[in-house]
Parts: structure tokens; sequence; C-alpha cells
């Protein structure tokens, strides 16, 4: 069927270009912009095709770039976000699948009032918690380290990570636990055994969601590091500009394109994850 | 405020009913294996789950809190009663802020849940270069929002972006200066909003649709059921879990907006693009209001009680229902 | 600018350096250590700060620059957060009225005595001694100097209506506005962000009256306010804003410089840093003319914006020599004058002499008239980049301003009323 050209899959893949089209526009001025000068930019426009090609900005940008009177680009930078971004994510994303899980399939009492208030960290915005998480940080003697960074996201994802698990874990049977605590699994094994291999779409989601957000956070990554130990969107921003400077456009360019790969990377790889038929085979 | 996952928790832990099987199944282990067995449980789940809870109310708690003192650059104690919240109720910038968070909130949750679902639909007709296109929907939230907000200013800016260009291609008259109108400035912000977050909607939805049993297609497609049908009657009930979690999640994003604008208007033209988050963080932060700021935040929140209480209402209900049917 | 004054100040500098040296002499003292919080990351305010390090390790110190890029609200989150961790940076950056109400939330090192020494204030403009001095001690030391009514003209723009001089008043401002809008030309360069928009409004009413200026954004005076000059500086701003590019809302300055610069748009009120920002675009300084935005009363007037220092208390004898030796560069005109070549802003100090080839014209001009302006008693605080007021007050008056500018159907007197409303409010 897949191979059948009708009129309504010309329509299906029309659209699908259209709409790819449109979303990647944004991304056609950066990569433009990635390979300008400084000067093109500056004398034409920010929208608008190089004149030469400049492909040191990549260079400039990952290794050369002074941030700070640190002449290293972002490349420690990136280096600063791995270390935070990934054990955030894995925790943040197990403990969230753990949650869904007895929060949607082990009912006890009070678990609505649990997920609702779990629910509402995820409308808190981070502009409001930077206080109390800066009173949070000093009184446990993290305040400038990356541990700090990390138990800020992994507590702030839970919320995230246990309302996506828990609403895909609902439609789970029933039907499927009880036969499985009738053959006496415990809480462990029924994870293990029967939710665990009808994550990968749901985890996926969640790591996605984790990475990116972790990965782009700014407010937090300025405020509670410093210096060497910064993110790098501490870094891309140090790029960009205040008042009294013309922006870098062509190298920062550059750098967001390097900084973002990480996560384009976990996308694409991700994405087999979705593939129809291994939640079906699962479980049966 | 460290969780306590003692015994002390004990009568609140998981109804298991688990416990009596795996009793059953291990009645020849000795008894500390099965006291840890039946422990472990409680030990790994509630200290994540008292952690959030504590987060969420322990931070709602001191932010309320502050919104009734005198807090300036620092957090201060001086109660000073309800004046925060006339200050911000009085001032032009929350007026605009809370009616632009409607308009944006609307058009952004429709446009978005929309295309979401509509891309994961079109993604979900075994296409070819699959990966790629739903890589290439998802691409906009792996850029740092500071960036895409910038560079949607440069689109959406009548002398340099998309008007421009239109225009050297000879059509003339086109005009689309939405970013510099007033009026239709926070619309900007629903359409690169709208660009960034959709992707994510698609691959929850994705996921859901992706999720449901093969077995109710193939049975849907031996009754004769048509693609559309399928959809509507098969799929989307079976998905509406994703639903409510693409709601929620593009709720907080509503409610959350804040880089975006930033880059994109910087809340103009003139004030014209405030929304709440901006307000709360300019308070608190820009004109070292920390008390004000409180107040700004606790009004956003309990403006969001306004929309969740209803639906937690409607879980309860529907629950009960579905207890009473069986 | 006489020599012997000049000569006077290089050797008071010459004898403030010998003072850490000396100190570094004596086997017992601690090396001098520093820890500064900036918003300068990259560009030349980076390459400046970076510049002082150099010098500061050279004379023996140990530096330690954590700059907190983004923007100033990100800086001053970290700085509170340092406070609140009982870690507060030897020196960070802070400017304006900021510096009297962040002074009294931890304490400062009290540097009295050191300015006293370096005989700095009487070579500092009065209203800026006051910004760095609260309670009568002073907590911080300004560091650069920018004037925010610098008026650029475009050559081109010029050469194509005729002209050859800057407006010397609003009127002939005007006027020649006018003369390029017939021209179709637009005649008003300026972004459209809210600091942008409130220094229009600024340099309409320092323009139109300094001693005004000084009674109604400095002082907040309601009847300065609601008088009539207040309304002719929002008359002259709804002028401005009807000459600039309709899509200059929410844009920066930079965005419309290459169109500034090929003569399609006309003139261009802006800070000092705007030559450094044309000259980094890849144009030349004979793009343009420069000078000072119209003053009515035809005398210098300067609207002043500074970058300063604060000094917090510390108890290491480390970083008490360090903020010792910080202090002491930071008022030294050798620092002031690398400071100023790099970021082409003007010193402090109004006793240097900028004739050496490290300066610019408009670098020349701008240290001359804040010489004069403050001799004729016409040098003013800048409101749009928070010297005026506290942050607070100013966010709120600028709140009105930029919306004013933005949404033509409000008249002047609506605007005026609104800011003086605003005002009250924000008391």
């Amino acid at each position: 069927m897949a191979d059948r050209l009708t009129p309504a899959r010309v329509l299906i893949y029309a659209l699908l270009a259209g709409f790819a089209a449109f979303y990647l526009v944004p991304l056609l001025v950066v990569v433009l912009n990635s390979v300008r000068t400084a000067e093109d930019i500056g004398a034409t426009s920010v929208v608008g095709l190089p004149r030469e090609l400049a492909f040191g900005n990549f260079e400039r940008a990952w290794g050369s770039y002074c941030i700070a009177r640190r002449c290293e680009g972002i490349s420690p930078y990136m280096w600063n976000s791995f270390l935070m971004v990934v054990p955030a994510t894995i925790i943040s994303t197990l403990l969230g699948a753990l949650n869904g899980y007895s929060l949607a399939l082990w009912r006890f009492r009070g678990d609505n009032w649990v997920f609702g208030i779990i629910t509402l960290g995820v409308f808190l915005p981070e502009q409001m918690k930077l206080v109390p998480w800066t009173l949070v940080l000093r009184d446990l003697g993290l305040t400038n380290t990356i541990a700090g960074l990390v138990l800020i996201h992994v507590v702030q994802g839970i919320s995230f990570t246990t309302l996506f698990c828990r609403n895909y874990y609902t439609a789970i049977p029933q039907e499927l636990l009880k036969a499985a605590k009738i053959d006496g699994a415990g809480f462990f094994r029924i994870f293990w055994r029967i939710v665990l291999p009808l994550s990968p779409p749901i985890l996926i989601v969640t790591v996605i969601w984790q990475f990116t957000h972790i990965w782009n956070e700014f407010l937090y990554g300025v405020t509670f590091t410093s210096g060497a130990q910064q993110p790098v969107t501490a870094a891309l921003i140090a790029l960009s500009v205040s008042v009294s400077e013309a922006p870098q456009y062509g190298v920062q360019s550059a750098a967001v394109l390097i900084a973002a790969l990480p996560t384009l990377l976990v996308y694409l790889f991700g994405g087999k994850y979705f593939v129809r038929g291994l939640t079906a085979g699962a479980v049966k | 405020m460290t969780p306590d996952p003692g015994p002390a928790t004990a009568p609140a832990a998981p109804a298991l009913d688990a416990p009596r099987a795996a009793a059953r199944r291990a009645a020849a282990r000795p008894a500390w294996r099965d006291a840890i067995g039946r422990w472990l449980p409680h030990l790994v789940l509630w200290p994540p789950l008292l952690v959030s809870v504590v987060h969420v109310l322990g931070f709602t708690g001191y932010t309320t809190w502050m919104s009734f003192t005198a807090s300036t650059l620092m957090p201060d104690y001086e109660w000073v009663g309800l004046r925060n919240y006339t200050a911000v109720l009085n001032s032009r910038n929350w007026q605009i802020a809370t009616d632009n968070l409607l308009i944006y909130g609307a058009g952004f949750v429709v446009l978005t849940t929309a295309l979401g679902l509509l891309l994961a639909v079109l993604i979900d007709q075994r296409v070819r270069g699959e990966n790629l296109f739903r890589t290439i929907y998802l691409y906009p939230m792996a850029v740092s929002f500071v960036v895409t907000g910038t560079v949607w200013a440069w689109l959406l800016n009548p002398s340099i972006g998309i008007q421009r260009l239109v225009r050297s291609m000879g059509w003339g008259g086109f005009r689309f200066d939405w970013l510099v109108d007033r009026e239709m400035a926070i619309y900007t912000i629903v359409i690169a909003g709208a660009w960034q977050a959709s992707g994510f909607a698609m691959a929850l939805f994705l996921a859901g649709i992706r999720s449901v049993d093969a077995d109710l297609y193939k049975a849907a497609q031996v009754d004769g059921a048509g693609p559309w049908r399928i959809y509507r009657r098969v799929v989307l009930p079976a998905i509406w879990p994703i639903f409510i979690a693409v709601l929620v999640i593009l709720l907080q994003y509503t409610i959350k907006t804040f880089d975006l604008v930033r880059a994109l208007t910087g809340g103009g033209p003139g004030i014209a693009t405030q929304l709440p988050a901006l307000v709360v963080y300019d308070l608190m932060f820009q004109r070292g209001l920390l008390g004000r700021g409180s107040a700004a935040a606790v009004m956003m929140l309990l403006s969001l009680l306004l929309v969740l209480v209803p639906y937690f209402g409607f879980m309860r209900w529907r629950r009960h229902r579905e207890a009473r049917h069986g | 600018m006489s020599a012997t004054t000049h000569r006077r100040g290089l050797l008071a500098a010459a004898g403030l350096l010998a003072v850490p040296s000396v100190a570094m002499a004596q086997a017992s003292a601690p090396r001098p250590r520093i820890t500064v919080i900036s918003q300068w990351s990259a560009g030349s305010d980076g390459a400046a700060i970076s510049r002082l390090g150099e010098v500061f390790t050279a004379e023996g110190g140990v530096w330690e620059h954590n700059p907190v890029p983004g923007f100033t609200t990100e800086m001053m989150n970290k700085l509170r957060a340092d406070i609140l961790a009982g870690n507060p940076p030897a020196a960070s950056q802070l400017k304006g009225p900021e510096i009297a109400a962040w002074s009294r939330i931890a304490p400062t090192v009290d540097l009295t005595q050191l300015v006293a020494a370096a005989g700095y204030e009487q070579v500092v403009a009065p209203d800026l001694a006051r910004l760095h001095k609260p309670q009568g001690r002073w907590a911080a030391l300004p560091l650069q100097v920018y004037r925010t009514n610098t008026l650029f003209a475009s050559r081109r723009a010029m050469e194509r209506v005729g002209a050859t001089a800057l407006p010397k008043t609003w009127a002939e401002f005007n006027d020649l506005a006018a003369r390029m809008k017939a021209a179709g030309i637009t005649p008003v360069a300026n972004g459209g962000i809210r600091w942008d928009d409130g220094q229009k409004f600024e340099c309409a009413l320092a323009g139109i009256n300094p001693a005004t200026y000084r009674k109604a954004i400095m002082e907040l005076d309601d009847g300065a306010l609601r008088g009539a000059e207040v309304l002719g500086a929002f008359r002259q701003l709804r002028m401005i804003s009807e000459w600039m590019d309709p899509a200059a809302s929410g844009q920066h300055y930079s965005t419309f410089l290459p169109r500034f610069v090929r003569g399609e748009m006309g003139m261009l009120m802006m800070g000092g840093w705007a030559q450094g920002v044309i000259r980094h675009a890849g144009f030349s300084d004979q793009d343009y003319l420069v000078g000072q935005v119209p003053v009515d009363n035809g005398r210098p007037c300067f609207v002043l914006n500074a970058d300063a220092f604060i000094f917090w208390r510390r108890r290491e004898p480390e970083f008490q020599a360090g903020q010792t030796l910080m202090a002491n560069l930071v008022m030294s005109p050798r620092v002031q004058e690398m400071y100023s070549q790099i970021t082409g802003s003007i010193p402090v100090r109004t006793d240097m002499d900028l004739s050496g080839a490290g300066w610019s014209t408009g670098q020349r001009e701008a240290a001359a008239s804040l010489a004069a302006a403050v001799q004729a008693g016409q040098s003013v605080l800048s409101l749009a980049h928070n010297m005026a007021q506290t942050n607070q007050m100013s966010a709120a008056m600028i709140d009105v301003l930029t919306e004013f500018v933005h949404n033509r159907s409000l008249r002047p007197e609506q605007g005026q009323q609104r800011l003086a409303e605003a005002v009250e409010a924000a008391r």
C-alpha cells in the first residue's frame, strides 16, 4: 500500500512536505548566517544569502571564540551541559516511570491528590522558584555546583515525567496486571516484565522533553553556576550581545547549530522506538 | 523537608494486593527477604513522590507568604496584607498581560493541538522518510528558545523578513507587519509558539496512536471502516489520556511563556504583548519587588486552578462512573 | 583642559599605583585577590574587562572574573544568590541608584579614604559622585561614562538634502527631519525597544531644558512633570516616533545601521557606544557626523550613563588587599584610558587629555562636552539607563514612554498625564 501513489497519498506527502518547509525556514536563516561573515551580515541584513562562504565560524564557535577571556569556544560548556543533562534526564525519567506506574496501576488512598499536586508542579514558573531554590541550594551546600543543577532539574522534572508516564500507563488494561498478580508477580516484577516493555514510545517522549528542556534552560544555569562550570546556554547568550556591542551573528549562529546537535541526535535515534507493532507484539 | 519513607507512611502506602500472591509464592523464603520484598516498593516509591509534593507545596506556600510581605530586593518578612495584590491588579502591565494570556492561550492551545494531531496522523500513514519528517517537526524544540524567538523576530519584521522577501519577488503590495502592529503582535507569539511546540504535541499523539492495540484496527478494518472512521471511532477514544497530557503541557507552556516573548517582541510594541510570566519576572528581578512579583505569581496560579479544578472534578466523576459500571 | 592638571592627575595616579606594590614588598602581606561579577562576557566590553584583569595580574594580584551573560537582571539574580549564600563577590558591576538600594542589603567596603587619598572626587561629575557614595560613604566606583544624547547623522542622507551641519536646536532638527522625509529618507534611525524609547524621551526633554529634566526626572517634582516643558518633550517624542521606520518596534537599533549608512535613514540618537558598533559592522567613521543631540539653550548638555563596580565587604585579608588594588586601578587615568579606548566610552575623570591618537573625534567631543556641561550645571543622569531613578521607578516611567512611542493614538497630553500618574503610583 505504501508504494502505490494514489491521489490521497500524493496529498499526504504534499502536506508533509509543506509543513516541513514551514518548520525549516527559521533553521535555514540560522544555517545561512552560520556561514556568513560578521561584516556581511552587518552591512546587509540578518536575513539573506551569504556573499562568500565563511566556514571558519564553526571552528571559532567550537574552539577559539573568546568567552570571558577563555578563548576555547563553546566546547567546554558543552561538556558541562552533558554532565548536567545526562544524569538529570536519566534519573527524572526513571523516577517518573515508577511514579506513573504506581499512580496509574497501583491505586492507593489519596493517589488522586498526589497526582494532582505533582501535576500542579508543571505549572510553577521557574522565575517564581528562583529565590526558594537559592535558599534550598544554600542550605544543602550545593550553590555553584553542577550537582545542585541536577537536583533542581530532577525535582522539577519529576512532575513532567510522572504526568507523561501516568497518562500513558492508564491505557494499559488492568486485566494484564491481574493476570500477572495471579501468577505471583510483585511490584517490580510487573514493572520490569510488563510495563517497561510497553514503555519505549512514552519514555522517548519523556527523554526528549527532559533532555531539551534541561539542555536549553538558561535562568538557573547562569544563576547557580560560575565561570567555567556554566552550561552551554550561558555561553550562547554570552556570544550574543549587550546594548553596546554589534552582534556576532555568524559565530553565534554556528554556535547555536553546534549546541543543538545533541538534542537533534536524541530525536533522530530515539525516533525508531515509535514504530508500531512493538507494543502490540509485547502485549501478546 | 526530607521525606520519610519509613513505617509512618505505611497506612497510606499502595494498597497492594500483590503481596498476598507474592507471599503465597514466597512461603519458602526467609522472613527477612520477604520483608524486603514487601518494603522495597515503598522505599523506592515514596521518596520521589514526597519530594515532588513537598517541592510543589513548599515553593507555592513560600511564594504565597512572600506575596503578603514587603519584600523588595531580598526576602523580608514584614507583613503588608493585600497591598501587593492591589498594586499588581491596578497596574496597566498586569491588565494587558491577563488579556493577552486569554488570547494567546486560546490561540496557542487550539492551533498547536490541531497541528500536532494532524502531523501525527499524517506521519502515521506509513510514509517513507518518517524519521526525517518527525525530526524536522521536532527540531524547533532543540534550539534554545532565546534563539528561535530572535530568528522569528527577523522573519516577521516587515523591513527585513517575509514581507520584504515577498515584495522583492514582485508582489509589491504584500503586507505582513503583525509584529509591529500593537493589535496583532500577540498573534505572532501564537505562531512562533505553535511552531515550537506542535512537534512535541505530535510526538505525544504519535506515542499514543502507536500504542493502540493492533487488533482494534484489524477489527475495524474487517468491519469495513475507512481510515477517517477508524481514527474517529477507534484511535481518538483510545488515546484520550494523551489529549489530557497534551492539554496540560500546552497550558503550562502558555502560562510559562517567557523566553520566546522576551526575544520576539520584548513585550512590545510598547507593552502590547506583556504576559503574566514576564510581569512576574519583571517585578521580581528587574524592579526588585519580590513581594509584588510573588503576588502576581500567586494570581497566575489561581487563574490556573480555575481550569484545573473542573478537570480534576471531571476525572473524579468519570472514575466513579467507571467504578459503578464495572 | 590644561596640561598641568593632567600631569598632576598622572602623578597622583602613579603614587597610588605604588601603594600596592609597596605592600607587596612586605613578605607578610597577603597576595591581593579579587572576584568580580559582571555581564561583560564578550565583544569590546569583554575585551576591556579582560585587559583590566591583565593589569590587575601584572600588579601582583589574582584575578577571577565571572561574567554572567544575558540581561542585567540575570547578573543581579546571580548577585542575589551569592549574597544569600553568604559569599558575595569582592566586586560586582552595579550602576545608578541601585548602588544605594543594594548597599542596604549587604555590607559594602568603605572606600572614602582611598578616594580622598586619590583626590578623585574633585575630578568626577558631582551627580555621579553622589550615586557612588550612599550615606556619604563611597561604596562603589564609576568605571566609564557614556553620553546618551549623542546624535549621529548619516553623511549620505545629509548630502541628499544638502545639509552640512548637525541641527543645534529641536526646531532645526524638526526642519531637517521634514526635509529628509520629503526626500524619501526615514529621518530617525533608532530602534524601538524599551530603553531606546526611553532614551529618545530623555534626549527630547534634556534638549528642551536640562533644568526641567533635573526637576522632573531626577527629582520627580510633580509640578515639573505636569508642566509645559515635559508636555513639549512628549510632543517632540511624538514627532520622533512618526519619523521612525514603522518596523522599528522591538528592533535593536543595529538592525538599521546598513540603511543608515546608505543614507536611507537620517539621524540616530544613541549613546557613544554606537561608534564601536558602526565600526564593527564594517563601516567607517567617515560615514556619519557625530555630535550632541539638539539643546535649545545652545549650551553643552550631557545626559550621563556610567558603569560602575560596587565593592562588597569580605573578611579575608587577600580580598581586602585586592579591593584596594582594584579601587586604585579603576580610579587611575591609565586604566580609564585603556578601558575607554577599548569600549568607545569616555573616562570618568574630567581632567584627562584626549588628544592622543587612541581617541576618536567623537570621544574627544563628548569628553569636552562633559567637562563643559558640568561647568554649566547641565549634566544630568539618564533615565533610560537606570541612572536617574531606581529600577522600580525607571521601569514604571519607561512603561509609559514606550507605550506612547508605539501607540500613536495617544496624545502628548495623555502621555504626560500617564507619566505623572505612573510616578505617583511607583513612589
